[in-house]
């Protein structure tokens, strides 16, 4: 029988190759010479083949290719004009991440798929999802594999536990318990590597994968003290059968005292700890779920009646830094576990390297199994000094071999005095300024963008990671010479060159700002600056020339703070910025033995008021043993140090420490007051909500209401397009039309509850700078007024949280105002006052309401969070007030459909329409709507059609949530997400609401009883209003809001508010509405900050830009 | 290579009283431990043994191991200086031959009808004239009391490894980075026995592993053996029972009788304190 002998499509000859020039090439470049045909050929040349390859690195990148051709190729292409429904099996398989099942379900839909807009953007996402999925269970299974690390996945039983502790830490007769410290450095990425520290790349293409890494100390710049290694861990043997953890930088404690405890990350603020217990193999992670008790565990590893303790403690750097802290937490941690139980030979001074590298791995282990995870460099504190880490082709014997083409740990190259001399080192520690710019964010999405453009080796990113391996070297040899000026020329040319070109989001507006004034402020003395980590904002560096560079951090450290204040409002900061004094650390992790008392003063104020509490007769050794070394400091101290002092305060009760004042409660009063608030009405909620009468259940419409999907005639526009086209700019000419956008909430998902104010965040560089998202609303509106020749007025509906910011950016003259836009202020009318959710309300949102899984620790981790939430809800008082965060924090703007009877309320319509009386229909949008234009075209259909509303929807697309345009009961309306009866509901809807909405002025104002006349009758308006905001439905919603304490440390808590919203006026009886289909480019909306790359890609971002005018 | 020469050490502080524990043998005879390792070592062909005792220990054992049909030497080591130190005070007696050497503190139970333990690896190390350790294949929750050794099989001949690198009581993590040696099952690691054929220039290396401060071990000079010449672990059909283990004397006693001729009785008796518990 003849074999086919046909060679494979283009796209499988791209992953399949050989030759470098042809794997390498990009996706998007081959699809240039291909024909449609051919491209569709390919995407089924591709499912064949990434369900038939053994290899995982072939299979991952056919997925990447598919999931781009889904999303970019095909819809580019025109390929995908037809839209549909998402199938809900399809929809249910990617929630619970069966992202196979969710392709086949995809694939066997109705119609072919491929030419599907909705059905190909589902399969775009399950094939990103599988591919990423594919990657992170290979790096769990090859840290599961790495020698040393496998014994631990196989003990399942206390009997077959094999370690013991070393005798040196036991006690000698009568004497104190001895103390294990392991002090560690955290590490900085001199090269950075173009993210190429991902495990993902590194295995992939370890060649590519190339730091270099420096060990570092520091100490907060002005404190006075000395550098010195920023992680501490510490170890001793306790007198009872628990295991006691204790974090002294975030003042936590708990004992443990079962196996389920331990395993439960996500319960307190001791997972890193719990995780360090645990990878260290003082409890393997094969005891995960054994019908053991811990105490048995102790038994075997300390003897019967014995238990330890680890403390963790952090020197004053706060979270964020991008020095990879956290991860050489848990390495010193991990480390000084490993010793004690003889896993490490060496129990003092520096680790031997074998033991390093089992560190590293078990690290890698521990931030998977606390559902993180960080890059192979990151343990770099563990290793000593100066070092070049490069990723490790996999040998024969390897875990990793015939799976990846590199090993999971990679190589470190101590860097010697003979490879960069004593001179280089200390010319790099005088030249070089450390800061934290104080910003907080989430990396994870640029980590992900970073992996899907290697595989797709799109042509100018791949350029840019090459020029990026160059870098390296560049760096490395400036560094050998000790040429800091060249290597501050060369790390600033490589973050706003090639990182920048894979990962544009690795600058943003305050760095960009920042920079700026660095190099103005210090002229000839500013040799560089240098991003530390995914990306800037967080820990980053300056370079400067040795004899400015005290003089320097001065004028840094004010720039910082100035740019900070400009930007805090818009961007989420988490303190304040810093700036670091620190030196290189030589030893890597140490460990040493701590006299008595040596424990951080944060431990002893911590521990004493339960220590001293106790009667005498009841104190433990470990008890005795503090107690006795407080006294013993503060015995040997003619005046005892303030750090000492703080120990005592800790026996005062709360408030008589004098740092608590109320004027937080004074600002949240006055807030309350000056906003609107109806205490009456929040009540009556508070009521009902207790008693079960409204809450996320009742949201829904009845179980018996019809749900149907549209049919295209209620879609279709009232005219011709060019007949509208003339309608719309005859309006526009007369001045008839102004613009609303909605800026009153504070985006909850874009910062993940931050409380910034999102109008205002410089998301995206538009006409060559960073702008917001109001500066791209006025900026179109000014390009459409100035073609119309009229005034446009822009309003801006505000709340309490963003009206002042707003208001202080358009005075700051940020923006060109001129004749053609006129910015309006409209402020907010209504406030609620967020509520302490109730435990019924969570359970519904966590276990009725649809959300996607996440990988199986992370999953954990958040079954865990939530056990913790339900506590806290419970012991704060389900639906009392929430007060216990930031004023800002505790307020909520009460929904969308409040913002244009606040414009009548606060009397703003009224004032324009007397300034403006052509005006007469307004385009109201959403802030992450930015496609929304005053399209003449729309518009003509609007004042074609004749209704008093008309809402612009789109075809649906997976992302697409909450809700859309159906038919209810026989009528054609707007529905939320909420308010569906059922979950499966939404998947009959092919149309997702844009909330972008051309009003009729007068229309609106009759059906609330007004007239334009009556505007001015401020009691008539009140009521109107109030009458009409009866009629609404009211929903009740969980959102989520951070808490921000001790130093950069955030907890997000879930609040109950209620809302009412706009599209429901699309279901009163006597508005007349008509809908019409946009695109998507006009009508998506920017939710989340990991659209970004994708919205700049697939065309979106041009097409904005492409509607303004920012000139 | 004929060997003739045996050491057994039995000078462990504290523990001197294990040697002269009662058990019974094989045929229903009561023997103390000690008899029962000098009488493995001399049906393997040994004809001289030199037992290294704590000082003033000599006259006890003597009593215990009359009449056995071999020359028994006893050597005092002075002072606790571990096991290595107690191996080299016998170098005088060894002079200069191999020697067989075995730990006091393990009784060995062979599962080869014709031959015991040291029988098995006196034949083996004369095959192959080299310096070969008994070894065993034990779970890693019990490495932690052994000597471990890494190595590769020798010419794939079963049970004969060339060792490549060995471990004093290493845990599981270091086990499993160095120590991995194929053909056993997972979680287990080929660790001592306590029956060595070494050459008598293992003295030389134990002196020279002598810094002079704390105690000597055998381990560092094996290791330094391996690297100098060739040294073989060979697989023992049989088992070591630990008599210094919790229940040690127990387990080890029940794995006699077992292997004798009244197993049917013990087992019969065993199966009624079962019922019972």
């Amino acid at each position: 029988m003849a074999v086919s002998t046909s060679p494979p499509h283009p796209f499988v000859e791209l992953i399949v190759s050989t030759c470098p020039e042809v794997r390498d090439r990009s996706l998007f470049v081959l699809c240039q010479d291909l024909a449609d045909d051919a491209i569709l050929a390919g995407c089924e040349a591709l499912e064949g083949f990434w369900q038939d390859t053994p290899n995982l690195y072939e299979r991952v990148r056919a997925l990447t290719f598919l999931s781009a051709l889904h999303r970019y190729v095909l819809p580019a292409r025109g390929l995908t004009e037809r839209f549909g429904r998402i199938p809900a099996e399809a929809h249910g398989a990617l929630m619970r991440r069966r992202f196979r099942e969710a392709i086949r379900a995809f694939r066997e839909a109705e119609g072919d798929a491929r030419r599907n807009d909705t059905l190909a953007s589902g399969l775009s996402r399950s094939y990103a999802r599988q591919g990423l999925q594919y990657l992170a269970d290979q790096v769990r299974q090859s840290v599961r594999s790495v020698p040393g690390n496998q014994w631990m996945f196989r003990m399942g039983h206390a009997d077959d536990y094999p370690l013991r502790l070393r005798p040196e830490l036991r006690p000698a007769d009568g004497a104190e318990t001895p103390v294990l410290r392991e002090s560690t450095a955290v590490r900085m990425d001199l090269s950075h590597s173009s993210w190429s520290d991902i495990f993902f790349l590194a295995m992939d293409r370890p060649e590519f994968a190339r730091v270099l890494n420096v060990s570092i100390n520091l100490a907060l710049h002005g404190s006075g003290e000395r550098p010195k290694p920023p992680v501490e861990a510490y170890f001793r043997l306790i007198d009872r059968p628990v295991i006691r953890l204790v974090s002294v930088d975030l003042g936590a404690e708990t004992e443990v005292r079962s196996l389920g405890q331990l395993f439960d990350f996500g319960a307190d603020y001791l997972g890193l700890l719990k995780a360090a217990v645990i990878a260290s193999g003082l409890v393997p992670p094969g005891l995960e779920g054994a019908p053991i008790g811990l105490e048995q565990v102790l038994e075997r590893f300390l003897g019967p009646g014995w238990g330890f303790e680890l403390i963790s403690n952090v020197n004053n750097i706060p979270k964020g830094s991008r020095l990879a802290v956290s991860t050489n937490l848990l390495a010193s941690l991990i480390a000084v576990c490993m010793r004690v139980s003889g896993q490490a030979p060496l129990l003092e001074g520096p680790l031997d390297e074998p033991s390093r590298r089992l560190v590293a791995a078990r690290a890698i282990l521990g931030e998977w199994l606390g559902g993180s995870g960080g890059g192979w460099q990151d343990s770099g504190g563990v290793w000593p000094g100066i070092k070049l880490i490069e990723g490790c082709t996999a040998q024969e014997g390897d875990p990793e071999w015939g799976v990846s083409r590199g090993r999971l740990l990679p190589r470190h190259t101590v860097l010697d005095r003979s490879d960069v001399p004593a001179t280089a080192r200390q010319a790099l520690e005088k030249s070089l300024v450390l800061v934290h710019g104080g910003m907080a964010q989430n990396v994870g999405p640029i980590l992900e963008m970073v992996t899907e453009k290697y595989l797709l080796r799109a042509e100018a990113e791949w350029q840019a990671r090459r020029a990026s391996l160059a870098a390296t070297s560049d760096i490395l040899e400036a560094l050998r010479a000790g040429d800091i000026r060249r290597l501050g020329a060369l790390t600033t040319a490589h973050f706003f060159g090639p990182l920048q070109t894979i990962i544009p989001w690795a600058n943003n507006a305050f760095t960009a700002r920042l920079v700026e004034s660095v190099r103005e402020a210090l002229g000839e003395a500013f040799w560089g600056f240098w991003m530390l980590g995914g990306m800037s904002g967080g820990g980053m560096g300056f370079i400067v020339e040795p004899s400015a560079r005290e003089q320097s951090k001065d004028i840094i450290a004010r720039l910082l703070l100035q740019t900070k204040e400009r930007y805090q409002e818009s961007l989420p900061f988490a303190m304040d910025p810093v700036i670091y004094d620190f030196s290189i650390n030589e030893n890597g992790s140490t460990a040493d033995w701590v006299s008595s008392g040596g424990l951080p003063s944060a431990y002893y104020r911590l521990r004493l008021p339960g220590i001293v509490r106790k009667p005498a007769a009841q104190m433990r050794r470990d008890e005795a043993d503090d107690l006795r070394a407080i006294a013993r400091r503060f015995g040997q101290q003619a005046l005892p140090q303030a750090a000492d002092l703080s120990i005592l305060t800790a026996l005062l009760p709360e408030g008589d420490a004098g740092s608590k004042d109320d004027g937080g409660s004074v600002s949240l009063a006055r807030l309350l007051e000056e906003n609107g608030f109806d205490p009456a009405q929040h009540e009556t909620i508070r009521g009902r909500l207790r008693a079960g009468k409204i809450g996320l259940a009742q949201n829904r419409l009845p179980p018996t209401t019809l749900i149907e999907d549209v049919s295209d005639a209620d879609l279709r526009p009232p005219m011709s397009e060019a007949a509208a086209k003339r309608l719309g700019e005859a309006a526009l000419a007369e001045g008839s039309v102004g613009v609303v956008t909605l800026a009153a909430g504070a985006g909850s998902r874009w910062t993940q509850g931050a409380g910034v104010v999102k109008a205002l965040h410089p998301f995206a560089e538009f006409a060559g700078r960073h702008r917001n998202f109001l500066e791209v609303h006025l900026g179109k509106s000014r390009r459409r007024a100035r073609a119309a020749g009229v005034r446009i007025p822009h309003f801006i509906t505000v709340s309490h949280l963003t009206g002042e910011p707003i208001r202080r950016w358009l005075d700051r003259g940020d923006v060109i105002a001129d004749e053609s836009v006129c910015p309006v202020i409209s402020r907010g009318c209504s406030i609620g006052l967020r509520f302490v959710p109730t435990e019924r309300d969570l359970r519904f949102a966590w276990e009725e309401m649809p959300q996607e899984e996440l990988d199986e620790q992370a999953q954990k981790m958040r079954a865990s969070g939530r056990r913790a939430l339900l506590e806290w809800a419970r012991a704060a008082g389900e639906a009392s007030d929430y007060r216990d965060n930031l004023p800002g924090q505790c307020l909520h703007p009460v929904g969308h459909w409040y913002e244009v009877p606040n414009m009548l309320l606060n009397g703003t319509l009224h004032r324009i329409l007397q300034e403006q009386p052509s005006l007469r229909t307004l385009l109201i949008h959403n802030i992450d709507t930015l496609g929304a234009d005053v399209d003449p075209v729309f518009l003509g259909y609007h004042l074609g059609g004749g209704s008093a509303a008309t809402f612009e929807v789109i075809s649906r697309r997976v992302e697409d949530h909450g809700g859309g345009l159906a038919r209810v009961d026989g009528r054609v309306r707007l529905v939320e997400g909420l308010a569906l009866p059922t979950e499966a509901d939404e998947f009959k809807l092919r149309f997702y609401n844009t909330l972008s909405t051309w009003l009729d002025i007068d229309a609106y104002l009759d059906s609330l009883g007004l007239g334009r006349g009556s505007l001015g009758d401020e009691g008539a308006v009140r009521t109107a209003v109030r009458e009409a905001a009866a009629r609404m439905p009211t929903y009740l919603t969980i959102k989520d809001v951070k808490k921000r304490w001790g130093r950069g440390q955030e907890d997000v808590f879930p609040v109950m508010q209620f809302e009412r919203l706009w599209g429901d006026i699309s279901a009163l009886p006597d508005f007349p509405v008509r809908f019409l289909q946009v695109s998507r480019w006009r009508g998506q909306q920017l939710k989340d900050p990991a659209q970004l790359d994708s919205w700049l890609r697939d065309g979106s971002h041009a097409y904005v830009e492409s509607l303004a005018d920012f000139a | 290579m004929k060997i003739r020469t045996a050491v057994l050490t039995a000078a462990k502080r504290g523990h001197t009283h294990l040697p002269l524990q009662t058990m019974i043998d094989r045929e229903g005879y009561p023997q103390t431990a000690l008899a029962l390792q000098l009488r493995e070592l001399i049906d393997a062909g040994i004809e001289r043994v030199g037992i290294v005792v704590a000082p003033g220990q000599a006259p006890i054992f003597r009593e215990a191991v009359s009449g056995l049909g071999a020359r028994i030497d006893f050597i005092e080591q002075p002072e606790a200086r571990g096991f290595g130190d107690a191996v080299r005070r016998a170098r005088d007696f060894v002079n200069g031959e191999a020697f067989l050497l075995a730990v006091g503190d393990h009784l060995f139970i062979s599962t080869n009808p014709d031959k015991n333990c040291a029988r098995q690896l006196l034949e083996r190390a004369a095959a192959s004239e080299t310096a070969m350790a008994a070894v065993q294949a034990t779970h890693e929750s019990e490495i932690g009391l052994y000597g471990t050794i890494g190595g590769v099989l020798e010419d794939r001949e079963r049970g004969l490894f060339r060792v490549r690198h060995m471990v004093e009581k290493p845990t599981p993590t270091q086990a499993e980075v160095e120590l991995l040696v194929p053909g056993l099952r997972s979680g287990h690691y080929l660790c001592f026995f306590g029956l060595h054929v070494l050459p008598a220039r293992i003295f030389d290396l134990l002196d020279a592993a002598d810094d002079g401060n704390g105690p000597v071990g055998l381990t560092p000079a094996l290791e330094r053996l391996a690297q100098e010449e060739t040294f073989h672990a060979f697989e023992i059909e049989g088992r070591r029972y630990n008599l210094e283990a919790r229940h040690g004397l127990l387990l080890a006693q029940l794995a006699l009788a077992l292997n004798s001729r009244h197993r049917e009785e013990i087992l019969e008796h065993l199966v009624r304190l079962l019922a019972k518990a």
